[in-house]
């Protein structure tokens, strides 16, 4: 104890950002554990338990196999086109996931933020990672997936580090600003489906944008949306499908900027979010 | 606010306002929306703590007791930094802990999942609760059902676990809004313990409660909030038997 004139400072004022991210490293462990032990609670009572972290993205992976190797043959204009399909459904999905989960994360845990002081930024992170950790086994399935398709393991493949780790951080900013818009206009939620549905088109996820659109300024016009910029990079890693700078360019530039964006947005509201 | 100067204060609150905005008639179709606007909702203001000054001192226990919706928990709220001011200040030598750690619990989960789950939501590395893990169970008394999935306890056996977590790393200052009052015997007389524990190392309990004999208990002094205006502070006695006559002659 030093004495009565051991310094009080003020409650009420929120701490600068060097101090905001501070704290939320400090409790970084909540944005790991907690998601975790979620995704735990999410199986429990089923009859599969826990295996369902690798029979949902089996049976994702295994719809389009069926669909898209089985029942209609079709090459459109892609080499190993179920290669191709199911690299752009595993990565297309977890930034959907993410975002559709961050959208609720503030309103699915006022209790919380009405009765513990800690920086709100770690319910973003933490569906972030929890939808990240749920991710892995679809990526292994997919590399496997690709191996079967007849491709072969080549020194691009190590590339994909980097197309994941742009889409991390591509999905931290959008998580961010989904979160902060989500906690004042609840309604986004039922927006987001039928805005990934467009992205889902938009992207070229089941089909080649290259086989369709043959005009210049449209192809750089694609290289805007951050999906089809990682999902194309992340083709060229896997299965050696062209791409060009626009697209290299226009990923780098969205996995800089939409962090940063969302993190100023996120932050400037911070103690207003659901108070 | 005290005469004495002997008293070391850990919390000072000065002339605190919060108000809260409550639309009265949320548009609810799209006539209203494009026919009123958003900006000719109609609101009103409820002062839900109004011109509040109240220290929390060293070694001490502070009762507030108060009619539902007089703004205690708000006040609460407020001291922990969660409610903005409307005017006024809060200051305090270390950040006071509100005991609300359930809504961060998982009921699917078991409790000693939870403990994790709670531990990192208050603030502690998970290897400060893997070293307190065990003392937290004992604490709580829940050792025969800490592996059960939570939503088979108890109201009781719940506010046993929240509470073990909560006070796992004695806080300097602990807010306790009504939470101690769905225990039983055994789990009133640990929490006491720990609420002594507290006021011994010199940091300051705040008891939200609505049962006097907890307030007879605990306190070492009372505060009366009336529709968010503090009405008196001071000797226990005193100031609960002053609420009381109010409350009866309502």
């Amino acid at each position: 104890m030093s004495g009565p004139d051991r310094q009080l400072f003020d409650l009420t004022v929120p701490p600068s950002s060097a101090a905001y991210l501070r704290e939320a490293w400090r409790r970084r462990d909540f944005a790991i554990q907690v998601p975790v032990q979620d995704l735990r609670a999410q199986n429990m009572g089923t009859a599969l338990g826990q295996l369902w972290h690798l029979a949902n993205p089996a049976l994702l992976v295994g719809v389009y196999f069926l669909i898209f190797g089985v029942v209609i043959d079709t090459s459109r204009g892609v080499e190993n086109f179920l290669g191709f399909l199911i690299v752009g459904v595993v990565l297309f999905h977890l930034t959907q996931r993410v975002v559709q989960d961050a959208a609720v994360c503030i309103s699915r845990n006022l209790g919380l933020i009405r009765s513990v002081q800690f920086p709100r930024i770690l319910l973003p992170a933490a569906t972030l990672n929890g939808q990240t950790a749920a991710f892995v086994p679809a990526l292994v399935l997919a590399l496997l997936a690709v191996l079967v398709t007849g491709e072969r393991p080549a020194l691009r493949w190590l590339a994909l580090v980097g197309v994941l780790a742009a889409q991390f951080l591509f999905n931290l900013g959008a998580a961010l600003l989904v979160a902060r818009i989500g906690a004042t206009v609840p309604d986004l939620r039922q927006l987001l489906p039928h805005l990934f549905r467009l992205l889902f088109y938009a992207s070229g996820v089941i089909f080649s944008v290259d086989a369709f659109v043959t005009s210049e300024a449209w192809r750089r016009a694609f290289a805007l949306n951050p999906l089809y910029d990682v999902i194309t990079c992340a083709r060229w890693c896997l299965l050696g499908e062209p791409v060009d700078g626009w697209v290299v360019a226009g990923m780098l530039a969205w996995s800089l900027v939409l962090p940063v964006a969302g993190f100023a947005v996120f932050r400037r509201s911070d103690q207003r979010l659901g108070a | 606010m005290d005469p004495t100067p002997a008293v070391t204060v850990t919390v000072r609150v000065s002339d605190a306002h919060v108000y809260y905005r409550v639309y009265e008639e949320p548009a609810t179709g799209f006539k209203q929306l494009f026919s009123e606007g958003r900006a000719k909702r109609r609101y009103r203001t409820i002062r839900a703590v109004h011109g509040v000054s109240l220290d929390l001192h060293e070694f001490e226990t502070l009762g507030l007791i108060g009619a539902n919706g007089s703004g205690k928990t708000t006040l609460l709220s407020a001291m922990t930094g969660l409610l903005p001011l409307a005017s006024g200040t809060i200051v305090g030598r270390s950040r006071p802990s509100l005991l609300g750690v359930s809504s961060a619990l998982r009921p699917a989960l078991s409790g000693r999942r939870n403990i994790l789950i709670g531990g990192l939501a208050l603030g502690f590395t998970k290897s400060e609760i893997a070293g307190r893990a065990e003392e937290i169970i004992d604490f709580s008394g829940l050792r025969d059902a800490i592996d059960r999935p939570m939503r088979t306890y108890s109201s009781g056996m719940r506010a046993r676990l929240q509470f073990a977590i909560a006070t796992a790393r004695i806080p300097d200052i602990l807010l306790i809004d009504e939470a101690l009052s769905v225990g039983d015997e055994d789990f009133r007389r640990r929490s006491a313990e720990r609420i002594d524990e507290i006021r011994s190392a010199a940091g300051s309990v705040v008891l939200v409660t609505h049962i006097m004999a907890e307030i007879e208990r605990h306190c070492d002094r009372v505060a009366w909030l009336d529709s968010g205006v503090l009405r008196a502070v001071g000797e226990p006695a005193e100031v609960v038997a002053a609420y009381l006559d109010s409350a009866a002659a309502r």
